[in-house]
């Protein structure tokens, strides 16, 4: 039967057929037969939450740019249409061509968190796609993966072939490249692995072996390829400013998540908060020019008539010009008709004029992240936030207007007491009290919502050494703030404990908890990032069938001499600086954010920093 | 001046698998990306003077459908037809485009019936398919279970009086059935409900997703024709 024809009477059948579609204006059109290499750019989850991924518009746009590569999109089927797949034989396809995946030369899976592991290979085996790399012949493709989660790659080694660790610009075209000349030298897949791996940013698993203490921790990693590198450094982009950025994204054909025009204005982090692994591995800072980011958004919205427009970056008003660009952004999205959202915003005094500006009458309401209830735990997690920063830009918000705040904690950091969690309600209360006595008792609905998240350690943060808390433990806190935070106008919402110990079995895992990811895919797990989707059950007999502790890889606290499975992995910071990170975290003391003089985060050993006491001059509350 | 255009497009391909809902956003960010400034409504949410004649179920293609829309400035139908041809996703064919009368209200409001041809594989002959029609249309109520927009639950319905006329003939191996029903807000008959009440008249078993609809063309009021 035709493969269209098939397509078709699945698609009558299944909720948001235009997910499994494509055609979206701005794809690439290509003969597969006419490039050298056939890539399947691989989201694990679903449409909606794959085309809203920034990250994959811009290697949709660089690969695609190129003549011998074809670049297509591949997402994750919601349940009823993977039903329909494997009860009507249709292999995991892409949008483009309608390939099946295992057609491919290469499928590239990106990691964005933890849960979406067995969506991993739930598409793979969808594909047709034997999961683990050793069943996988010289005719299938090669399984590779990239994005945050890789810098811990070891849970996923016996399914991924090959690792691109860092900024994928030009480490993924690279690759590419090689691979396209070793399919031409008539080399194996092995041989073309051999080659790649001293390549930039690229580690392949199958090179090397750990070996175990009889405690179960590591005992070193054996290379089983000698010319393989003892240590992989991540790719890293030496600038933003000269990297291609899309200006003519695809535009999702139903409604995504996020439907808007997208730039980014740096990339990185300099505030160094502890138990932030973006804040570490995309150093160093690299923004891209005032001028560039504002020709990027001109463009972007003209060719693809966008009404809103979006800044991106780990801290919007960091950017060194924020001021004047944001100025001018505000200026041009008026003329425009288009909405203009910053997210991720300090609130200081500009900000508020911006948002003031920008959200005119209509305040949706203000969302602030303290992360830690006392000073003394923020000082911890070197959040630099104080008392005084939040409730004066609270009070701000109440007098031009806002009735509805939204305050973001996590529990379970290091080093926490009931005090800290007092210290949450206590703020929430303060700020129902500062209404109060701002608006007066006729001043309308108002509400503050307290958002509480299990701290989960990752890897390549000063807490990747630390403790989980145990699911009991979170529980009792859960119930200890719900009591607390009984309070007239305060709503209370805080995430499951059993997800969170999950993502941290794998945020820190080794390669032995593949087995509980190939249980867990067995026993019917995927999609797991989806409250509807996830089943508890499933996982349950997966840690039963594999024989994984979880408190092994979750509440154990390690040492500093223990060797971490992602060690392999350089990530550009240095472990020294971890270390005496977590050491300061435990002493309550302070890191200054990097623009104030350099703290020796080690990334400028590989790569031009240009942040060093950016903002020398400026009073810092530093107390080292 | 009023401004006042309607295009006329198709919507086939894959492209049918999305909804209208979806379709208006495609048409809006188009005429964003040409230039074409529409007339935004007044108040609290501003939102863009443009519209669908009738919405087209997620599913079924459209040869002849229309939406209508206000501009800022006036245009010529064909520098409006040129610049958003362009802006097309595949499966989404622009017919023609023409200037709306002043004085008519919104196409919407004046859609009256619409034509569909229903495709449904059968091993039912000609001869049969029609004889059982003839039966079908000459029931002076056929009960179609429909569901109520408020409670959400299914209640029967007399369509037949918003039947106008059915043709079938067999062609290859479907039945095709040629439909004109009610359609707009005075009073509407999906083909749904056709299809399911004719499918059980006469014991067609044919899944639902082996069938196809097609709707060729919408009727208006005062016999106005676009």
């Amino acid at each position: 039967m035709k493969f269209d024809y098939k397509l078709e009477k699945l698609l009558k059948r299944v909720e948001k057929p235009g997910r499994y579609i494509g055609g979206e204006i701005n794809s690439a059109l290509k003969d597969p037969a006419k490039v050298d290499v056939n890539i399947a750019f691989a989201f694990p989850d679903l449409y909606e939450i794959g085309m809203s991924y920034l990250g994959m518009q811009i290697l949709y746009n660089v690969l695609n740019k190129k003549d011998n590569i074809y670049c297509q999109r591949v997402f994750a089927p919601a349940p009823d249409m993977e039903e329909l797949m494997r009860q009507e034989g249709v292999p995991l396809f892409t949008l483009e061509t309608k390939t099946p995946i295992n057609e491919m030369d290469f499928v590239g899976f990106t990691l964005q968190y933890e849960m979406s592991y067995t969506t991993v290979l739930n598409m793979m085996d969808l594909g047709n796609i034997p999961l683990c790399s050793r069943d996988r012949g010289e005719d299938l493709p090669i399984i590779a993966a990239g994005g945050p989660c890789a810098y811990n790659p070891e849970p996923l080694a016996d399914f991924i072939d090959i690792f691109v660790i860092g900024d994928g610009e030009n480490a993924l075209p690279d690759l590419l490249d090689k691979y396209a000349q070793c399919k031409k030298a008539g080399m194996s897949k092995i041989e073309f692995l051999k080659e790649a791996c001293r390549m930039e940013g690229i580690y392949v698993p199958s090179f090397y072996e750990p070996e175990y203490n009889p405690d179960g921790t590591i005992k070193k990693i054996c290379k089983l390829y000698d010319e393989a590198p003892a240590s992989v450094l991540r790719a890293i982009l030496p600038d933003t400013e000269s990297a291609d950025f899309p200006v003519n994204p695809l535009i999702p054909i139903i409604e995504a998540v996020h439907d808007r025009a997208v730039v980014e204005t740096f990339r990185g982090c300099t505030r160094g908060c502890r138990f932030c692994q973006a804040g570490i591995i995309y150093r160093p800072v690299r923004e891209r020019s005032k001028d560039t980011v504002i020709k990027l958004a001109k463009a972007q919205l003209a060719n693809t008539g966008h009404d809103e427009l979006s800044l991106l970056s780990l801290s919007t008003s960091d950017y060194s010009c924020f001021e004047e660009l944001a100025g001018e952004l505000i200026d041009y999205t008026k003329k425009e008709n288009v909405s203009l959202s910053l997210p991720s915003l300090r609130i200081d005094k500009f900000a508020f004029d911006v948002l003031n500006k920008i959200q005119e009458y209509k305040k949706s309401g203000l969302t602030y992240a303290p992360e830690a209830g006392t000073q003394r735990l923020r000082d911890v997690i070197n959040k630099g936030v104080t008392d005084d920063d939040i409730f004066n830009s609270i009070e701000q918000a109440l007098i031009l207007g806002w009735k509805h705040i939204k305050l973001y904690f996590m529990i379970g950091l290091p080093t926490e007491t009931y005090d800290d969690l007092d210290g949450i309600a206590d703020i929430a209360k303060r700020i129902i009290d500062l209404n109060y006595k701002i608006n007066g008792p006729k001043g309308g609905r108002f509400n503050v919502t307290v958002s509480v998240s299990n701290f989960v350690p990752k890897a390549d943060t000063p807490f990747q050494w630390a403790a989980q808390n145990t699911a009991a433990e979170f529980e009792e806190k859960h119930n200890y703030l719900a009591r607390k935070l009984r309070i007239k106008g305060v709503t209370f919402n805080y995430h499951d404990n059993t997800t969170s110990a999950y993502e941290a079995v794998f945020a820190r895992g080794d390669r032995r908890t593949g087995k509980l990811l190939l249980e867990a895919h067995k026993a019917g797990a995927r999609l797991d990032g989806w409250t509807e989707y996830f089943r508890p059950d499933a996982w349950e007999r997966a840690f039963e069938a594999s024989g994984i502790s979880r408190d092994f890889y979750t509440t154990r606290e390690r040492t500093f001499d223990e060797v971490l499975p992602w060690d392999i992995i350089d990530c550009g910071v240095s472990k020294k600086y971890l270390i005496n990170e977590a050491k300061k975290a435990l002493d309550e003391k302070t890191t200054r954010d990097c623009r104030l003089g350099c703290t020796g985060c080690g990334i400028n050993r590989y790569v031009k920093c240009s942040m060093d006491g950016a903002l020398r001059g400026e009073a810092h509350t530093d107390n080292e | 001046m009023s401004n006042r255009y309607a295009i006329k497009f198709s919507k086939d391909g894959y492209i049918k698998y999305t909804s209208h809902l979806d379709l208006l956003r495609m048409f809006k960010r188009a005429f964003k990306k040409t230039g074409l400034m529409l007339k935004y409504s007044q108040g609290y949410n501003p939102h863009p003077k443009m519209g669908f004649a009738q919405p087209l179920s997620l599913g079924y293609s459209g040869k002849s459908e229309l939406i209508e829309f206000e501009t800022v400035m006036p245009h010529t139908t064909g520098e409006i037809m040129e610049k958003m041809r362009k802006e097309m996703p595949e499966g989404i064919e622009l017919i023609s485009c023409f200037e709306l009368p002043e004085n008519i209200k919104s196409l919407a409001a004046d859609a009256d019936a619409a034509e569909y041809k229903i495709w449904i594989p059968t091993s039912l002959s000609e001869d049969v398919l029609k004889k059982e029609m003839d039966r079908y249309l000459n029931m002076t109520e056929i009960v179609a279970l429909k569901r109520q927009k408020k409670t959400k639950k299914m209640e029967p319905v007399n369509i037949r009086p918003m039947i106008r006329s059915l043709e079938i003939n067999k062609v290859g191996d479907f039945a095709m059935i040629k439909a004109l029903l009610d359609c707009g807000s005075r009073s509407n008959c999906s083909p749904e409900l056709v299809i399911s009440s004719f499918c059980s008249h006469c014991g067609i078993e044919t899944p639902r997703y082996d069938m196809e609809v097609e709707r060729t063309n919408i009727f208006f009021v005062n016999k106005l024709q676009y």
